[in-house]
């Protein structure tokens, strides 16, 4: 009975003994969660702190306004290599652009454009301001403009980033009949209404004394540099944007030539424009006629004769299309193909004789490699009626 | 001098037109008055989402553009969901507010800062093509989407935005 009795405490003590040990276990074990819950309460806290932060800094993002003061900063560039048939390869860096911009107010707005052509001065290079232009937004259908301006005709002189064409060059129709890139000293109005769009401008006219025949007018453009200010011009283009990614547009220049030099030198350009860009596809067309009047008179100033006259009319056309491989992801693959056709000399004054030189058909076929939308490369052959060409291009834009 | 006087005479019509005309600047949102306009006599409760990786990868993928944000804040409305998403367009930044439907469709794009130049601005009808779209193939400038002649990085920027929201907007609802 004693035995049983020893048993039965012994076994009492061990329990109670294994029952302590336990609860004191499963004490440490729920201490050790209510601390793990303090520290997710902790952690949550400081999520919820960091989460605010995030948002205040987003909210204070959006916060800002489109027209509060500050600096905008871009640029563009286009290397280029060309082998043609008859000639020696070149290889140029074309143009390298830096772009400032600065808001002083919510309505008034300064642009420029920095550009270096050729990469040196020390060669064949130049630095100019493309433009430099002051806006004063008074609302969407009526904003005043003032400044080197460029020039609201056709489609090139205003946008001519390498990555907005087709094309290793710049079309020929915008460069020798409209004068690309195409800059004056003056001032206007411009905006939007409803799908239209359009801008106005007085400004330096042209200097005639730089006309000859198989450049055209390219180099009278005076882009603000000491220029005559004696003839001014009048420039005015309207754009309509039947719906999205397309545009038919046109645009009229007329302003004197002479710049003091006892005639007045009228020189008159139209021109107009599509553009359309949809699904892939890319699509342009343009054509522009101009004239020169007194074109005698310039070409005695300018000591041309024969067939070096200057046109008494001049114009050209060109159409291009290309069409987007690549329908899905970032990259495009573009080949596409160009024709043009320009004479510089269209008639020449009595007296004088055409050069069948300047009257020039082009075709050029190529493709255009984007990588990414702000970069491209493009190789394309160029025929010619007596020189065909290789071109690769390589252009930026940020 | 003639043509002196044909200049005066011109730059002074400007200015008196210009004068004359009342002011109307483009006007652009706080995120509380873009709230306000989506969701009017309405006030969103605001959500907040952390992804995890398997999500950020989907929606990556669903999207096809960069993402890089794990936390994700949205205002729910009684019609739809608002997401404010800041991007960079050439090289200075764009906020908007984009507004999606329960379905996953776009209901209103607004943008409430752009700090490049007002050429490169897009125009509301241009926004306007973004309306009813949910994250497709066609959502992209090479197909249904208009590009914005002149300024495509603008319109680059917005699609890239439409498209990463609405990949958000799926993998979180």
């Amino acid at each position: 009975m004693f035995k049983r009795i020893t048993v039965a405490l012994a076994t009492m003590l061990i329990a109670s003994s294994t029952f302590a040990q336990s609860t004191e276990a499963v004490e440490q074990r729920l201490k050790a969660l209510q601390d793990k819950v303090a520290a997710i309460d902790e952690l949550k806290q400081e999520i919820d702190v960091l989460t605010k932060e995030i948002e205040t800094l987003k909210s204070s993002a959006t916060e800002k306004t489109a027209s509060e003061p500050g600096v905008t900063f871009g640029g563009y560039g286009e290397f280029r290599y060309n082998n043609p048939e008859h000639g020696d390869p070149t290889a140029d860096m074309l143009r390298g652009v830096l772009y400032a911009g600065y808001k002083f107010s919510p309505r008034v707005h300064f642009n420029s454009e920095l550009e270096v052509e050729h990469a040196s001065t020390e060669h064949s290079g130049s630095v100019s301001l493309e433009f430099a232009q002051l806006d004063y937004l008074v609302r969407p259908e009526l904003n005043v403009r003032a400044g080197i301006v460029l020039m609201p005709v056709g489609i090139i002189n205003e946008q001519h980033e390498p990555t907005t064409y087709l094309a290793s060059r710049r079309p020929l129709v915008e460069d020798v009949i409209i004068p690309t890139t195409w800059s004056e000293i003056g001032g206007g109005v411009f905006g939007d209404i409803g799908r239209f769009s359009y801008r106005t401008y007085v400004t330096t006219g042209m200097d005639s004394s730089r006309f000859e025949s198989e450049e055209g007018i390219h180099e009278g453009k005076q882009s603000g540099s000491e220029a005559g200010a004696k003839d001014l011009a009048v420039v005015a283009r309207a754009d309509w944007h039947p719906f999205e990614g397309t545009i038919f547009g046109g645009s009229i220049y007329n302003g004197g030539s002479g710049q003091g030099a006892g005639f007045k030198g009228r020189v008159r350009l139209a021109e107009l424009h599509a553009d359309s860009k949809f699904n892939g596809v890319s699509l342009r067309a343009l054509v522009a006629r101009g004239s020169v009047g007194d074109a005698a008179l310039i070409n005695e100033r300018n000591g041309l004769v024969g067939n070096e006259s200057i046109g008494k009319t001049f114009g050209g056309w060109y159409t291009e299309a290309g069409y987007d491989v690549l329908k899905d992801g970032g990259m495009s693959l573009t080949p596409y193909m160009r024709y043009e056709s320009l004479d510089t000399q269209r008639s020449v004054p009595l007296g004088f004789e055409r050069n069948p030189e300047n009257n020039r058909r082009i075709w050029t076929f190529g493709m255009a490699f984007k990588p990414i939308s702000q970069t491209v490369v493009k190789i394309d052959w160029e025929k010619a009626r007596r020189n065909d060409q290789w071109n690769i291009a390589l252009g930026y834009i940020f | 001098m003639e043509h002196r006087a044909r200049l005066h005479l011109l730059v002074a019509a400007v200015v008196v037109v210009a004068a004359s005309l009342s002011a109307s600047a483009r006007v652009l949102m706080t995120q509380d008055q873009a709230l306000a306009s989506a969701f009017p006599n309405a006030k969103p409760s605001r959500q907040t989402f952390f992804l995890t990786k398997q999500q950020l990868d989907a929606a990556r993928k669903e999207s096809g553009v960069e993402l890089n944000e794990q936390l994700v804040i949205r205002y729910a409305g009684p019609n739809g969901f608002a997401y404010f998403d800041t991007h960079r367009v050439r090289t200075l930044p764009e906020t908007v507010m984009i507004v999606v439907t329960p379905d996953g469709r776009i209901d209103r794009v607004e943008i409430l800062s752009f700090d490049e130049p007002t050429d490169y601005f897009p125009k509301r009808r241009w926004l306007d093509q973004l309306l009813h779209r949910k994250l497709d193939d066609d959502l992209s400038l090479k197909r249904a989407i208009r590009p914005i002649s002149g300024a495509s990085l603008s319109g680059q920027a917005i699609v890239n935005a439409t498209r990463k929201v609405l990949a958000l907007h799926h993998v979180i609802r």
